[in-house]
């Protein structure tokens, strides 16, 4: 067995240790950093994040597999500067405004990390233009955005009004998801993009970055 | 009939008199009550004549909860607090009536230190009060619960934190044992009190369900969290046969119903109807659950109609052909449900004929 498929497969056990010390084993050897990255950390996310879709693993799974991603990536990150890997794409996600709720916020921050995005974690109770100015001073092609309540899912609407303000709509897109929202929602606001759960949120965002550049 | 009588005999499959009516409003929509319905006394429960009221919380042995605030150095401000079970709540300008949770052993790294967290305890001689509580609320001719919702994993997440306390179940068994534990033998405590001062009802809850799945497998469910609920129902129905247990959780819950009933639950609050559809629940499960709840907050009640409110509640009692649903909002009502929606429920109920 190959020493990326290693990495893959103790990352999809969440044995993060033994991450870790694959990740700087393959270091060692010489593996390219970007090919340690894609063939071994996010092709195992790959497989947790499809997996969580089908309903085959659970949200447990999803977070040692993501605890065991970050600790392989922190020995990555430094290299990968250096090396010139690019992330596919960069996003900047928060809870809108009025809602404290980041359990889901926090799945899909996870599942973007996995297929290999930049995320910029904005918290809860995020304001429209905080979202808006994010993105535009940090480069970001995306604009995700969570509530779990009927009373704050309407600040949604705030973001895209904003991001059509400052006239970035066509470079900046948003995508929206949380309990209550649907596409129907998405839609009447004027959002971008709608995903029923994070992994087909992940597989969006990559795609409106592909998009985008 | 007594609303009491009537809500025991509903839950016990015998003939009733009435569909009840119950739900849950926001402190915003209480002002509405006050201001549409002109009653700056009266509660809502009382004005439209709930079936049950909770008895009061219980005392702690030690309710100085100073003993917590060593968990969270440098985080108070005024916008903090702490509640019973010694977890931080920070409002926000924006959040209503919403909280951020900071949760104590969020830090802890060591079996010791979750195993010398000063947990609540509870006893009889510091709840002397209760069957008289228990007693006077029979008298007036509501039924009475101990609310004891958020039983066993939610508290232990409240405390742990969710993410660590599902990664311990995952990978530090130990960690997971310990706080799981702990939260058990005190829920314990307290579901023994309330059933001996006589309770009609113990309402437990942990939510184990998300939108469109549930938050674990059922190996790590039944790993982890429905024996330990099970060891509260039993303990308390060995002395209390006749005591009903309510079970709320959130979301989908499908895959875990059966283990519910296993756990010895009677009713089964809300089944979401965004997640599940009731009438096939109904179906498989009526001869051996009960029902609470059915419609939905995330859609009729806010967005619906007021004859659309109506007809959902009567779909409801129609697709429940056995009796033993208790219909009402499947949350607590938000800002934005109107007035009229709320009336339409009512009305819903009082023009049924069971």
């Amino acid at each position: 067995m190959s020493i990326l498929t290693d990495i893959s497969e103790n990352l999809q056990k969440g044995k993060a240790k033994v991450v870790k010390q694959l990740v700087q084993q393959a270091i060692d050897e010489k593996i390219p950093v970007d090919q340690i990255l894609n063939e071994g950390l996010l092709s195992g996310m790959s497989v947790i994040g499809e997996k969580f879709k089908n309903n085959e693993v659970f949200v447990p799974e999803v977070l040692v597999a993501a605890r065991a991603m970050n600790m392989g990536a922190s020995l990555l990150k430094p290299l990968m500067a250096e090396a010139g890997v690019q992330a596919t794409g960069k996003v900047c996600i928060g809870t809108v405004r009025g809602d404290l709720h980041d359990i889901g916020k926090n799945l899909v921050k996870m599942m973007m990390e996995g297929k290999g995005l930049e995320v910029v974690d904005l918290g809860t109770d995020v304001a429209p233009e905080t979202y808006v100015q994010t993105a535009l001073d940090q480069g970001c092609q995306v604009i995700c955005c969570s509530a779990l309540l009927t009373t704050t899912m309407c600040e949604m609407e705030n973001v895209v009004k904003k991001l059509e303000e400052a006239g970035a709509h066509d470079k900046i897109k948003v995508m929206v998801g949380g309990a209550p929202v649907t596409q129907a929602f998405c839609d009447q606001i004027g959002a971008d993009c709608y995903t029923a759960d994070a992994a087909s949120a992940a597989d969006a965002a990559v795609e409106i970055c592909k998009s985008i550049a | 009939m007594t609303e009491r009588e009537n809500l025991l005999a509903l839950l016990r499959h015998e003939p009733y008199d009435h569909i009840p009516v119950e739900f849950n409003l926001c402190p915003a929509l209480e002002r509405t009550y006050r201001e549409r319905e002109h009653q700056p006394e009266q509660s809502y429960a009382d004005y439209f004549g709930f079936p049950w009221r909770n008895v009061k919380g219980l005392v702690q042995d030690d309710p100085d909860l100073a003993r917590f605030l060593p968990y969270f150095e440098g985080l108070m401000n005024d916008r903090v607090t702490i509640d019973s079970m010694g977890v931080g709540h920070e409002s926000t300008p924006t959040s209503m009536h919403m909280t951020k949770m900071i949760c104590p052993l969020r830090n802890a790294e060591t079996v010791e230190e979750i195993l010398a967290y000063p947990m609540p305890s509870f006893s009889a001689e510091n709840n002397t009060g209760l069957a008289a509580e228990v007693q006077a609320l029979h008298d007036r001719g509501v039924a009475s619960a101990g609310n004891m919702q958020c039983t066993v994993w939610e508290t232990a997440w409240y405390i742990r934190g969710m993410e660590n306390l599902m990664m311990d179940m995952m990978t530090d068994e130990e960690m997971a044992a310990a706080m799981l534990d702990r939260v058990t033998e005190m829920s314990l405590q307290r579901a023994l009190l309330y059933a001996r001062a006589g309770v009609d009802i113990l309402y437990l809850g942990d939510d184990i369900g998300m939108q469109n799945s549930v938050m674990m497998s059922r190996e790590l469910y039944l790993q982890w969290i429905q024996p330990r609920l099970k060891k509260i129902i039993t303990a308390v129905k060995a002395e209390r046969p006749d005591l009903i247990v309510f079970y709320h959780s959130c979301g989908y819950v499908e895959p875990f119903i059966d283990d519910l009933i296993d756990a010895g639950i009677d009713v089964l609050n809300p089944i979401q109807s965004e997640c599940m559809d009731f009438a096939s629940i109904y179906k498989k499960y009526h001869d051996r659950l009960c029902f609470h709840g059915t419609i939905g907050t995330q859609t009729v009640m806010p967005f619906g109609t007021p004859d659309e409110v109506y007809q959902a509640v009567r779909r409801n009692l129609d697709a429940a052909f056995d009796g033993g649903l208790l219909v009402a909002p499947t949350h607590m009502l938000e800002p934005e449900v109107p007035w009229e929606n709320v009336l339409a429920y009512v009305r819903a109920c009082r023009e049924y004929r069971p």
